[in-house]
């Protein structure tokens, strides 16, 4: 609506989002701060002294923290594959056919997005552990299946609800085997949604804790689960950079994916970070 | 191949996983909580593990406290989420900034944020400093609680941080495919800007706020990490409280955990209920 | 009753130099049927807006009755807008949707309950106002806008587009619609509109709004006969355009001499002349006869179209079938050009 803007309401505008700017970011800043800090103490705003030594100890080959990284980009990154796998065939049922009891499946699909992982995670252990499947790495993966799969299947849903099948009937017409419509009409058609759809799957992984917690029991190490003890043992220069490298996967794929990033189906699994 | 067998194949895969591992996982935990468990020699079900829940304190308390987590980090990320969203939605200059700084929120786990919250609002922290650096306080115990309080304040700060980008964004794509033509037809048949809002742009946000509500609310019910960093150890929030019953050094806890957890997962599940009987009611019309 | 003045009204969209409006004034009598015409993106809807107060000018000014409404909130202007795509409120039944300006008025429920159900007798939907507007057709949402517009009794009633999402069978009906009631209320109205068959039917007078600037303000019918240029005569879908110069009531071209009415302009310009007012005979008349040659016949049914070479000049002509039975290609015949349809443009 055009309400010529007048400058109270302008600086009112300008005023609230400047704040909401600053609010957004806030909680970064100590973060960074501190992994470049040497001891600062109450009441200091700033430390006293500034040290790479946080750095250095995390980017050490002795202190776990690169292990960690490793590990858990490999647990996130074949999580992510299964997920793709079993969840592209899965959004093609859902998107482009209508079938007796779609809801129902719709229902059972989405169902971990609303559950929280607490609440499964504890029966799924008591059967784990009596068929070996806890402290594995194996284990883990498995259970990051839980929030990734549906992910990826809400958003594979939506890329073939906008693909026409006619494409590949087209195709077969032509001579085209099955094998090869899906290589040259289908896939190149829904990779766009696979590659979005399986970076945000990446960072859905990458977030758990819980679920790694528990079925790791601690012997499988990820990020989040040294990033936890850190903070809880009160070494906050260390914390703020295992932190830093802890965020970063997630701003890459932001940039390489920011112009697909907008309304509700892609944003969905992000209640799940 | 028909259609049905087709459908059947292309679905079996990720329904084997879902039913397998999540229902399944449910319906271990189902079973354990009552005492039910063949494996270990647990033949005979019963109702000790709630009688044990309900008849304890903690766990009103646990669950008093979870729910105003949830409800409140809600209730506030949506207000301000549908606030901000109005701010920006015509906003051409800070738009791409306060786009890009949204989306990175997203991609910062809770996790991470809660740190923050803690390294910020801490009776040490920054603001407790700046509060010194301004002489409103001598000693870092003069600062007000603001974490490890019975009041969650810092856990529902950082969820409001969180959240706020989350409901953000789906209330701004939401307006931006809206338009503003709807506005204007109310505008132009006599309703000033409170009522054009009121009447007109909330109702047509409002099953979108209220889908991205429900994800927040569950998730906020039944996070374990932001609550064990950020909350007072009693009363705990009830996935924590779960979670310790779970790991106790006395076996005999875990029906009891499992017991919360199945509560955890009844109050979503009732959350997911209300949702779609409600959305198919407007659908329906 | 209201009358409106638009004076030297302009817009300048931030981030453009060109103005989208340039100096636009028109007076549009109390109670009249005015059409805002001209192809999408020529500043017909901008103008709408800024008049709705959904828009902010950048210079000019809008007078209702002698008095700037510019400073008006569009809530208090007295002027409803109906938008193309109806944009019924989605979640809201017909009956709240048709007393939404009502409720905005603190009118209560019992009376808005009445009113509404008068209103859908008037636009002839009698017992539809439980419906949701889903459940309505494209003719019936269009109709329940209408009303939700007409039933706050609006100073000014702004259409846009209100025939072109319809089939042509519910033009008519919707046209004779629209008129009757606005002649039974004496609401001023504007419409705007891309489609000259669509002005020309519905409104008292025609605003040709070109590139952002007004080309003619004039009844219907003068944009047929005395189009002010070349552009509007195409717009209005001419098609013959002869170079020359007017003398004396006489128009000289490559083509021969023709009389002219007195009023046409002098000096250099374009004779130009509706295919349909052409006539078509085997032998020379005495006035304004020239002999042509037909190098295409195409049968339309009703009408016979012919495109006609005099000379280098080609020219379409509207003929009555039965005229032109046994006459084909290639024949030549005499066409006669009376005085009165023929009108001269600056070139």
């Amino acid at each position: 609506m055009i309400e010529k803007p007048t400058l109270l309401s302008n600086s009112f505008r300008f005023i609230t989002i400047a704040m909401l700017i600053t609010w957004l970011v806030l909680p970064l800043i100590p973060l960074a701060i501190w992994s470049f800090a040497k001891g600062w103490f109450f009441p200091h705003i700033l430390p006293k002294y500034w040290s790479l030594k946080a750095w250095e100890y995390a980017l050490s080959d002795t202190a776990g923290v690169l292990d960690s990284l490793w590990l858990t980009i490999f647990i996130s990154a074949v999580a992510t594959f299964l997920s793709i796998l079993i969840g592209v065939p899965a959004g093609r049922a859902l998107g482009m056919y209508k079938f007796k009891g779609k809801e129902i499946v719709e229902l059972l699909i989405l169902a971990p997005t609303i559950v929280p992982g607490i609440a499964v995670v504890l029966g799924i252990h008591s059967v784990f552990i009596s068929i070996g499947l806890t402290n594995t790495v194996t284990g883990v993966i498995l259970v990051h299946l839980i929030p990734t799969l549906p992910y990826m299947v809400l958003v594979m849903s939506g890329i073939f609800a906008n693909f026409d099948a006619e494409f590949e009937d087209q195709a077969r017409s032509l001579g085209a085997s099955p094998i090869k419509t899906f290589w040259y009409i289908t896939l190149p058609a829904i990779l766009p949604g696979i590659i979005v759809g399986g970076l945000f799957a990446f960072l859905v992984s990458w977030s758990q804790y819980i679920l790694t917690l528990l079925i790791g029991g601690g012997r499988v190490l990820t990020l989040p689960l040294l990033l936890f003890n850190f903070a809880t043992s009160g070494r906050n220069d260390i914390t703020g950079a295992i932190g830093m490298i802890y965020i970063l996967p997630g701003i890459i794929i932001l940039l390489l994916t920011a112009k697909h990033l907008s309304g509700r189906s892609a944003v969905g699994g992000f209640g799940q970070i | 191949m028909s259609d049905r067998t087709k459908i059947l194949l292309l679905l079996a895969p990720a329904l084997s996983i879902i039913i397998i591992l999540f229902f399944g996982g449910l319906f271990a935990g189902l079973l354990r909580s009552f005492n039910y468990m063949p494996i270990i020699g647990l033949t005979e079900p019963n109702f000790e593990a709630y009688i044990s829940v309900f008849k304890s304190k903690e766990f009103y308390l646990s669950f008093i406290l979870t729910f105003h987590i949830a409800f409140t980090s809600t209730v506030i990320s949506a207000i301000l989420a549908i606030g901000s969203a109005l701010l920006l939605r015509r906003n051409f200059l800070g738009k791409s900034v306060i786009n890009f700084l949204f989306q990175i929120n997203l991609t910062v786990p809770h996790l991470v944020g809660a740190i923050g919250i803690l390294y910020l609002f801490s009776q040490s922290g920054s603001f407790a400093r700046l509060a010194a650096e301004w002489g409103m306080i001598a000693r870092p115990a003069e600062f007000p609680e603001l974490v490890f309080d019975p009041y969650a304040i810092g856990i529902i700060l950082q969820y409001v941080w969180k959240e706020i980008p989350f409901i953000g964004v789906i209330v701004l794509a939401n307006m931006q495919s809206l338009g503003e033509d709807y506005e204007s037809v109310a505008r132009s048949l006599g309703a000033n800007r409170w009522q054009a809002f009121r009447y007109v742009l909330l109702p047509l946000i409002f099953p979108g706020v209220l889908s991205a509500s429900v994800i927040v609310f569950a998730f906020t019910f039944g996070a374990y990490e932001i609550p064990a960093i950020l909350g007072a150890n009693y009363p705990a929030a009830l996935p924590v409280l779960a979670y310790r019953k779970y790991t106790d050094v006395d076996l005999a806890a875990r029906p009891e955990a499992m017991a919360m957890a199945i509560v955890i997962a009844i109050l979503s599940a009732v959350m997911i209920f209300y949702y779609l009987r409600y959305t198919r009611k407007k659908i329906r019309g | 009753m209201t009358h409106v003045s638009i004076k030297k009204l302009t817009k300048i969209y931030p981030g453009s130099t060109e103005p989208s409006l340039d100096n636009l004034s028109i007076e549009i009598e109390s109670g009249s049927l005015t059409a805002l015409l001209g192809p999408s993106g020529c500043g017909k809807t901008t103008t709408m807006k800024m008049i709705a107060g959904l828009l902010s000018q950048t210079s000019g000014d809008v007078t209702f009755d002698n008095i700037s409404i510019l400073n008006e909130k569009p809530e208090n202007r007295g002027v409803v807008m109906v938008f193309q795509n109806h944009l019924l409120f989605p979640y809201m039944n017909v009956l709240d949707n048709i007393g939404f300006g009502l409720k905005m008025r603190n009118v209560d429920k019992e009376e808005i309950h009445q009113r509404v159900i008068e209103m859908l007798e008037l636009v002839k939907l009698p017992k539809l106002e439980k419906r949701m507007p889903k459940e309505l057709s494209g003719g019936q949402q269009q109709r329940v806008a209408l009303a939700r517009a007409l039933i706050v009794q609006p100073k000014v009633l702004l259409l846009d587009e209100p025939l072109s999402n319809l089939d042509a069978h519910l033009r008519f009906e919707m046209r004779d619609l629209i008129r009757n009631l606005q002649q039974s209320m004496g609401i001023t109205t504007i419409f705007v509109t891309h489609d000259q068959e669509e002005a020309v039917v519905l409104a008292d007078k025609v605003a040709l709004i070109l590139d952002g600037k007004l080309k003619q303000y004039d009844e219907p019918d003068v944009f047929y006969k005395r189009p002010i240029d070349e552009a509007t005569a195409r717009f209005f879908g001419g098609q013959n355009f002869i170079n020359g110069a007017s003398k004396n009531g006489l128009f000289e071209s490559s083509v021969g001499k023709f009389k002219i009415p007195e009023i046409c302009m002098k000096g250099k310009g374009i004779l130009t002349f509706r295919p349909e007012n052409i006539q078509i005979s085997n032998s020379k008349s005495t006035l304004n006869s020239v002999k042509a040659k037909i190098i295409e016949k195409i049968f339309l049914g009703t009408q016979t179209r012919l495109k006609l070479s005099i000379d280098s000049e080609i020219i379409q002509v509207i003929a009555n079938p039965n005229e032109v039975e046994n006459t084909e290609t290639g024949v030549e015949i005499f066409i006669n050009f009376p005085p009165s349809s023929l009108w001269v443009m600056p070139k």
